[in-house]
């Protein structure tokens, strides 16, 4: 199995990262839907700390992801022309974008709450805003908003993934599709 | 802590003369206890005694005196997070204000205890606090025998008064307090 890809293929580093950064995004944006919208309580503490440790490492994985793909570019997505690929090319877009806009303005916001940002009980984040309530507001205004964002962008990749027919899942999933000749 | 104080008895006597008596406070046994709370859960915290000054009097109460300093730098708000919180400019703000004082302004007989108006500064700004006190001398000790005692008061407070409004939504405005001062006469 190729870690790298050929021409038309997605090798396993790309397909791990995407579906490990995908489960993560849909835990963080659970997690952190329901922190904000239920009533504070104790228990729900350790939640908050979950969130965060998630949350930090997607934002890692993203910035690797993009790392790798300077090593090893991506094949191009099949392109039929038109507005469908126009609009998948934004989506990817707006997702590497978003996916590390959302961690920093959580960050921001945690920093500017006064209380360290410490992720996966060990590591305390250093602050990146200062401590004041203003900003501590508005970040985690600005926080959900990308979230909200970030699941419509998945609503259309998924819509899209599905359907445009054409192997690209199949070759996302497993790395090859039917339609594929190796080269 | 030990519990050894159980029994409970009436101190205050109703005879003229005044007997004011220095009364030193053992730090190490003595707790100051808080609840705050986290939504609707109740979180219990403890803060040291830096300095205390008791003056009690149980011939004529209105004489007696009970000025306590707390050190909040010290403070345990029941967990890390929670003290650190409490102790930022939006709460306590410890950076400035490092203790919290309490001087009494009048003590009255209330009961088989006694009632402690005093004023309360933290954060910089007093405030007017009532304690309802209640009295145990140790088990065992001969009766009319004073020299170690237990102090146990009562109360609460609004954190908003002394400004400290940070965390609206999360944490209440009503900080309850129960404090227990073991004592030791001054000779």
């Amino acid at each position: 199995m190729a870690a790298a890809k050929t021409t038309t293929q997605y090798g396993w580093v790309t397909r791990t990262l995407h579906w490990g950064i995908a489960l993560m995004v849909f835990g963080a944006l659970g997690v952190g839907t329901w922190l904000a919208r239920s009533e504070p309580s104790l228990a729900k503490i350790p939640y908050y700390a979950t969130h965060k440790s998630v949350g930090m490492t997607i934002f890692a994985l993203i910035l690797l992801r993009l790392a790798w793909h300077r090593i090893s570019p991506t094949p191009p997505v099949v392109d039929h022309g038109g507005w469908q690929s126009a609009l998948a090319k934004a989506v990817h877009r707006a997702f590497y974008l978003l996916l590390i806009a959302m961690p920093m303005s959580g960050w921001v916001a945690s920093s500017a709450t006064g209380i360290d940002t410490v992720i996966f009980k060990t590591f305390t984040l250093p602050r990146i805003a200062p401590v004041s309530e203003r900003w501590a507001e508005i970040g985690f205004q600005i926080h959900g908003l990308i979230g909200w964002a970030i699941a419509g962008l998945i609503i259309l990749h998924v819509a899209g993934a599905l359907v445009r027919r054409d192997g690209t899942f199949a070759r996302m999933a497993r790395g090859t599709a039917r339609s594929d000749t190796t080269s | 802590m030990r519990s050894f104080f159980t029994a409970l008895f009436l101190l205050v006597a109703t005879v003229a003369v005044a007997d004011p008596t220095p009364y030193r406070l053992n730090p190490g046994e003595s707790r100051v206890g808080f609840t705050w709370f986290f939504g609707a859960d109740a979180v219990n915290g403890r803060m040291p005694v830096a300095d205390a000054d008791l003056i009690l009097d149980f011939d004529r109460v209105s004489n007696s005196r009970v000025n306590v300093s707390l050190d909040l730098v010290n403070v345990q708000a029941g967990f890390p997070f929670a003290s650190q919180a409490l102790k930022a400019q939006n709460m306590l703000w410890a950076a400035r204000f490092p203790t919290i004082d309490f001087e009494s302004t009048r003590v009255t007989q209330n009961g088989s205890g006694a009632r402690i108006e005093g004023n309360l500064t933290m954060r910089g700004v007093t405030r007017p606090v009532t304690l309802a006190a209640s009295i145990f001398r140790k088990q065992g000790a001969p009766a009319g025998e004073r020299d170690e005692l237990a102090i146990r008061m009562t109360g609460a407070v609004s954190r908003a008064a002394f400004g400290a409004e940070g965390w609206p939504n999360e944490v209440g405005d009503e900080v309850q307090l129960d404090i227990l001062a073991l004592v030791e006469r001054e000779r």
